[in-house]
């Protein structure tokens, strides 16, 4: 089209002029797309931009050649050309231009502008004939490449014919020059961006092999596996061959390999028998250093033990890097290279990282070794102890029992008056006894509670009954000293569900301490108030009181105390066995004295909610009729089997409890038991065998009603039949009116029949 | 009414010999046997009215010696009390479950025994 338009247009000068101008610009602008075009394909290569570039300005400055100089260390060296030939492209190689006046690129070089030489044989500070001579041009124009202020390169054309270049030219030549500076910055930018790009991808590679390292030795206590990724990461970012982990033996001194990666089984097997020492071999010397240390080429050189098998297997280069851990040698980690070379500062940096996790699971490991052994040992000498104190309180009590039996058979007259003297003797060796047996029972029971052993054994009972009972054990020697003993308790105190004996248990030897410390003419008193959610017993006495150094002590086993606790005849055993039945008890324990005024030891229980305390002993039914105690802790349960009975004529006692049934069943010996299994305190199972084996309630029928499906068991266990929740009336009934329990109603019938709801 | 029979198997010397002067105070005649082939034997031959036995035994232990004496005929209504070591709570449920009538707590109360031991031989008549 444009060549159309050009023919067409007519011989007018002007015309001419303006046509050409258009022309140029046309092919300026097309040239400066090309480039730009160009510029856009590539980002990263330069050549194809550059090239066109050259092309495009040699072809609109109407040159005959065109080149483009970049600017190095001491000058400037040609990148690309058009219209030169190889010979003189070659001589440009080998004979560079200097950053100096000689030649015009030196000089635009110099001055950062735009130069000319109309004729290079007429300029007397023209320096390059030899350029000269060989390419013949005479014209010369260059322009700068400037990035930053900096002069980057030049980009200049040349005429063999004298003839300079205008000014339109000079400003084209400009243009392009700083679209040149453009694309090399450009790409020098790019290329800048990719090596960071890629040196980040490579410290993320790094960084995540070092997070599963730093995984495996959080999560592994498997150390051979850990090492063995450690070691693999290791050599596969450091862009090594092979390695290896060695662990250091204080002991020994030496350095034994734990895992290998790249490494065959043969040199495994040679390193494994092979005596690293510490200041004999290579890796030594970088523990002993601190600091990792390389050996870019083994060849020729004098080799250690462990160099020299390394060596026979074929790796040329080593990096020991030593794992260390607060000065202490732990082991070193080794890559190595199948042929010469160093490691740059990059890997090394790398596997010191990777080093100190090494260390790291290494001494893990090392602890938890430790810890393992220390506790099978532990483990081992508790449970002797247990056995131990098991088998000599079992040893101790069959001779014990021996002398407190015949005590009492000589003391009941058993084989004939006694004088009084005997009597006192007879009762001094009944007492000793009694008070080592007790003595016996407290370090079992404190062995048991250590090991975890203690059950709680749990029911309802008052806590004033407790308290009642645990006084009347001291009653006998507090009148003897004449020691008031005083008790209150809060007259709506619920009642207590915990292991009674073991209360009992508590409160006895708190009184009786009590009593043993008080003066004769003092008092003990006693006192059970209700918190809310708690019940608070306290045992306060006018005693000598207890020296602050002595207050902790005295709860503590006598085995843990250095200095006795002025210990008459006391146990050292009792409070801190009160103190653990306490504590199993979810309770604590206290201890508020004066010395000179007198002590109170206090205890609290927490409240346990049991449907026992709300529903127990409910009792409906004709007056007249049998008595069947059912024993269920739940509410619908209990309601529903209560309706069937007292339909039927039955008089009906429940029980929330096993204890509660038990109490229930001795006291009314009813003509039937129905119990449930699961129950809050006990097993249905055990009340079962406590009421066959109790003379007062064996003789009565037994009939489980629960969710728990096992009729052989109970069946065994005696009962009379075994009904699996939900049961109908006639169920329930059935069995026992085939027992001959069930009362006749007035019309003669049994009260069951065939067909009643269910 | 001629002495009640008592069979005391219990190989501990002097726990054997303070049950049976308590018992033998009390006008009861005691059979003695140290193992338990001894108890099963003492009690085929004189079919005592009640049987207390020891659980740790030399020999056959209590449980097998008691299921000896129960399963045979000619002994299977003799009641049969175990002497059971009053730490060990484990045994009494144990020795329940087994079938032993009851359990005596060892030591022994000489003050309880002698009712102890009443209640179980009063209780042969009742239906077991």
């Amino acid at each position: 089209m444009a060549d159309h338009r050009e023919s067409s247009t007519g011989g007018d000068p002007d015309q001419r002029r303006a046509q050409l101008d258009l022309h140029e610009s046309r092919e300026q602008f097309e040239a400066t797309s090309e480039v730009l075009v160009a510029l856009g394909r590539s980002s990263s290569n330069n050549d194809a931009v550059l090239d066109t570039l050259v092309r495009s300005v040699c072809r609109l400055c109407r040159g005959d050649a065109a080149m483009l100089y970049l600017a190095d260390r001491d000058g400037y060296r040609l990148a690309r050309s058009v219209g030169l030939s190889a010979e003189f492209v070659d001589y440009v190689d080998r004979h560079p231009l200097a950053a100096d006046r000689g030649s015009l690129v030196g000089r635009v070089g110099l001055d950062r502008r735009i130069q000319q030489i109309t004729d290079v044989l007429s300029d007397p500070n023209y320096g390059r004939y030899d350029y000269q001579r060989i390419a013949g041009f005479r014209s010369l124009v260059g322009a700068p490449m400037i990035v930053d202020e900096k002069v980057i390169g030049v980009l200049s054309v040349w005429r063999n014919e004298v003839e300079p270049f205008d000014d339109r030219m000079a400003i084209l030549l400009t243009t392009f020059a700083a679209q040149a500076a453009i694309a090399i910055n450009h790409v020098e930018l790019v290329r800048a961006l990719e090596a960071r790009t890629s040196e980040l991808g490579r410290k993320v590679d790094q960084l995540e092999a070092l997070g599963a390292v730093i995984e495996a030795v959080n999560s592994s206590l498997d150390l051979d596996q850990v090492l063995a990724e450690i070691v693999m990461h290791a050599v596969q970012l450091s862009g090594t061959d092979g390695g290896s982990i060695m662990e250091f033996d204080d002991l020994e001194q030496v350095f034994a390999v734990r895992a290998t990666f790249g490494t065959t089984d043969e040199l495994l097997t040679n390193l494994r028998h092979t005596r690293i020492e510490l200041d004999k071999t290579f890796v030594g010397r970088a523990a002993l250093a601190g600091g990792p240390l390389q050996e870019p080429d083994l060849r020729g050189l004098p080799l250690d033990a462990h160099q020299a098998e390394l060596f026979r297997a074929g790796w040329i280069s080593m990096l020991a890097v030593p794992l260390l851990r607060e000065h202490r040698i732990v082991g070193v980690l080794v890559v190595r290279r199948k042929r010469p070379g160093g490691y740059d500062d990059e890997i090394v940096d790398m596997l010191e990282s990777f080093a100190a996790q090494s260390a790291l699971a290494i001494l893990n490991a090392r602890v938890f070794r430790e810890l393992e052994r220390k506790s099978q040992e532990l483990e081992i000498a508790s449970r002797h102890k247990s056995e131990f104190l098991a088998s000599m309180s079992h040893e101790l009590r069959t001779p014990l029992n021996a002398v407190i039996g015949f005590s009492e058979v000589l003391l009941e007259r058993m084989f004939g008056e006694l004088n009084e003297r005997q009597d006192e003797y007879l009762r001094d060796i009944l007492g000793s006894g009694q008070h080592l047996l007790e003595l016996l029972n407290d370090v079992l029971d404190l062995s048991k509670v250590e090991a975890g052993r203690m059950e709680l054994d749990r029911s309802t009972f008052a806590v004033g009954d407790a308290i009642e009972y645990s006084l009347s054990m001291v009653r006998e020697r507090a009148l003897q000293q004449h020691i008031t003993l005083d008790w209150s308790v809060d007259p709506v105190l619920p009642d207590l569900y915990a292991d009674q004996l073991r209360i009992r248990q508590v409160i006895v030897n708190l009184v009786t301490n009590a009593v043993k410390f008080t003066p004769a003419g003092g008092r003990v008193e006693v006192a059970a108030v209700g918190t809310g959610s708690e019940i608070e017993i306290t045992v306060t006495d006018t005693g000598p009181g207890i020296p602050e150094e002595d207050r902790e002590r005295i709860f503590e086993s006598f085995q843990q105390g250095g200095r006795s606790v002025n210990r008459q005849e006391g146990t050292g055993l009792g409070l801190t066995l009160s103190r653990r039945i306490v504590e199993l008890h979810a309770g604590r324990m206290w201890l508020d004295t004066t010395v000179g005024a007198g002590s109170t030891f206090g205890l609290a229980l927490p409240l346990i909610a049991t449907t026992a305390s709300v529903t127990v002993p409910t009792q409906y039914g004709q007056s007249d009729g049998p008595v069947v105690i059912v024993v269920d802790d739940d509410p619908g349960s209990l309601e529903l089997l209560g309706l069937y009975l007292s339909g039927a004529g039955v008089q009906v006692a429940v029980a929330g409890t096993g204890a509660d049934g038990l109490a229930l069943a001795r006291r009314l010996k009813p003509a039937a038991i129905i119990l449930d299994i699961r129950l809050p305190d006990v097993e249905g199972w055990e009340l079962m065998s406590v009421l066959r084996a109790d003379p007062a309630t064996s003789g009565v029928p037994l009939l489980v009603v629960s969710v728990v499906d096992e009729r052989a068991r109970g069946l065994a266990l005696g009962a009379v039949d075994y009904l699996v929740k939900p049961v109908g009336r006639d169920a329930v009934l059935g069995p026992l009116a085939r027992l001959g329990i069930l009362p006749t109603n007035r019309l003669g019938q049994p009260l069951l029949g065939k067909g009643s709801p269910a | 009414m001629t002495a009640q029979r008592i069979l005391v198997v219990e190989d501990n010397e002097k726990n054997l010999k303070l049950v049976r002067d308590v018992l033998q105070y009390k006008g009861y005649e005691i059979l003695e046997a140290r193992t338990g082939e001894q108890g099963v034997e003492l009690a085929l031959a004189f079919l005592p009215h009640l049987v207390l036995m020891d659980l740790q035994l030399p020999g056959i232990n209590g449980e097998r010696a008691f299921q000896l004496i129960r399963d045979n005929e000619r002994t299977s209504g003799i009641p049969i009390v175990a002497l059971t070591a009053s730490a060990m709570k484990d045994d009494r449920v144990r020795v329940l479950q087994a079938g032993f009538d009851g359990y005596l707590d060892k030591p022994i109360s000489v003050r309880a025994l002698p009712d102890q031991v009443l209640q179980y031989l009063n209780r042969k008549d009742s239906p077991r």
